[in-house]
């Protein structure tokens, strides 16, 4: 599969401390790359290198397998992008303010009306900007974004602002894209909920570090059930069960295990009753992909 | 080109001409007002080099205020609306995407000196001035305060793009206004360091007071030469800084 955008040891350093560090982010073609994670990770900054807006301290970016530095025309007039809040002139209408675009992108009249029927603002289309409330102005930034049909779509928090009904319209439009335009789509939130219904491929950072990165389904894999294992000596309950092949690790007052069949744990009961360890608890624990998300990004910090 | 015209639909619906207009209506009137007052106090003063003395000296006054305000929201719609990384995305380029800002701010001004050259010629033959049209003077007098604006204008381009408080590069224009007038008043040493000086500074009639009378004296194009040349490198260098400094910012 292209690899569409792949970033090398990308760094970005505001003084002394580094808002993003050695981020390695991979997008392949056709895919829905959703970036999650909480407020300041680092999210907004390497979209930002990735679109040229900002230098890179160190490292570098790749787009369409060309070199951003040296290639930015090219890969920008193939790339449409909504960074952080919507950009917009509020004294023009919405028509005009696609006509701006428009003019910069040079594509034809028809394009201007279908992104404003996608994002539904065709109906809108000649009031002020100033006037629209933030949801229209969300729609907007992404019919922008979407004007010249571009191959690489690049949205930040494209949902901010929207009601639920608008938040699931702009799913659904987001998920129909790679199979109707053939893009490719990289997406940023801050909201897990919303990055797993449509993503295919997941990026978490955090502190300005890739936690993680792979496909939706790796992801989900780590929503394996535990066991967890609780005796009157834990100590001597670990040793035992590791030599009969039940390696655990030790959690508050549990032993936690993983992998375990319904068989292989009778084993082990079975196994500390007749040492004569006293076993008061056999729990079995499923991780959600909301609790694997926060052991990522951490959890005192707030998302 | 593109660029421009793109600025200027940008400039739809803000009514930046409009506001121009009225300016220079004010500000022509008053000169008018004041000059028509002088006339009939003596009637000795009645003609061009007091009309073009008069109005460079009000020029220094009001274009100042004028270039901080059409600068100011030509700018302004960038800052207010984030939509710098909206142009830079698709593809604009900073420099291109400056000098453009820079050329319509430049044009509308222009186009205030050419209807003041306009008025000024009104004027003279509605009040039956003596004299023919002077229009080497009036060439000399278009060429210092075109020269004088465009200056002006990269001054305030430099403040309204790298700052995004308009508060600063308005006050810049109001203080700007008021060296503007009074600059007669400083010493030449001081004077030539400040840009809104320059609307009477480059004018080809100066003002001096002797024997309690006012007395109009045309300047010869060689005396001021040398001053137009500092204004113009200044004016360039001045452009040129505040350019690379906002194309180094980040968005």
């Amino acid at each position: 599969m292209n690899q569409i955008i792949s970033t090398y040891n990308l760094s970005k350093r505001y003084g002394k401390t580094y808002r993003v560090k050695n981020v390695n982010l991979t997008v392949n073609e056709g895919e829905i790359y959703g970036f999650l994670g909480p407020n300041g990770a680092g999210k907004s900054t390497t979209l930002k290198m990735i679109l040229g807006l900002a230098r890179p301290t160190e490292g570098k970016v790749t787009v369409f397998g060309k070199d951003l530095e040296a290639n930015r025309p090219f890969i920008l007039n193939q790339t449409g992008s909504l960074i952080e809040s919507p950009s917009y002139y509020a004294h023009l209408t919405g028509l005009e303010n696609m006509r701006v675009v428009q003019r910069l992108r040079n594509v034809p009249d028809k394009n201007v009306m279908e992104a404003l029927k996608i994002v539904r603002l065709d109906k809108q289309k000649d009031k002020k900007v100033g006037q629209y409330s933030l949801g229209m102005k969300q729609r907007l930034g992404i019919a922008m974004a979407l004007l010249s049909f571009p191959k690489l779509l690049v949205l930040d928090e494209p949902t901010n602002g929207l009601d639920p009904a608008g938040i699931s319209e702009i799913r659904e439009l987001i998920k129909s894209l790679p199979q109707r335009y053939e893009m490719t789509v990289l997406i940023s939130s801050h909201l897990l909920s919303e990055i797993e219904l449509m993503a295919t491929s997941v990026g978490i950072i955090n502190d300005g570090r890739m936690m993680f990165q792979g496909s939706m389904e790796e992801l989900k894999n780590k929503n394996r059930p535990t066991i967890m294992l609780k005796t009157q000596n834990n100590k001597l309950a670990q040793e035992l069960l590791f030599y009969k092949g039940f390696p655990s690790m030790q959690q508050d007052e549990f032993l936690v295990f993983e992998n375990m069949t319904d068989e292989q744990v009778a084993n082990a009961n079975r196994t500390l009753v007749s040492a004569n360890i006293d076993v008061v608890r056999i729990e079995e624990r499923k991780k959600n992909l909301e609790s694997i998300f926060m052991d990522i990004t951490g959890k005192e910090r707030s998302l | 080109m593109r660029a421009i015209s793109l600025e200027l639909y940008k400039l739809r619906h803000k009514r930046l001409f409009l506001m121009a207009m009225l300016f220079f209506t004010v500000e022509i009137v008053w000169i008018f007002m004041a000059v028509n007052v002088s006339i009939s106090r003596n009637s000795d003063y009645a003609g061009w080099e007091m009309l073009i003395a008069i109005i460079s000296s009000m020029n220094g006054l009001f274009l100042p205020i004028l270039a901080a305000i059409c600068v100011s929201r030509i700018c302004d719609m960038e800052h207010k609306g984030n939509t710098m990384k909206l142009l830079l995305t698709a593809s604009a380029r900073r420099s291109s995407l400056y000098a453009a800002k820079y050329i319509t701010a430049s044009i509308i001004m222009l186009v205030v000196c050419f209807l003041q050259g306009i008025a000024i010629i009104a004027f003279g033959i509605a009040n039956g001035f003596e004299q023919p049209v002077p229009l080497n003077l009036l060439t000399r007098f278009l060429i210092g305060t075109v020269l004088t604006n465009m200056t002006i204008i990269a001054v305030q381009q430099w403040i309204s793009m790298s700052v995004k408080n308009q508060v600063f590069a308005l006050t810049l224009g109001m203080i700007g206004g008021f060296i503007g007038m009074a600059a007669d008043l400083f010493p030449f040493e001081v004077r030539r360091f400040f840009v809104w000086s320059y609307y009477t500074g480059l004018s080809p009639v100066t003002q001096s007071y002797t024997s309690e009378k006012i007395q109009f004296m045309i300047q010869d194009m060689n005396s001021l030469l040398p001053a137009m040349v500092i204004l113009v490198v200044a004016g360039i260098g001045i452009y040129l800084t505040g350019s690379i400094h906002v194309s180094r910012q980040e968005v």
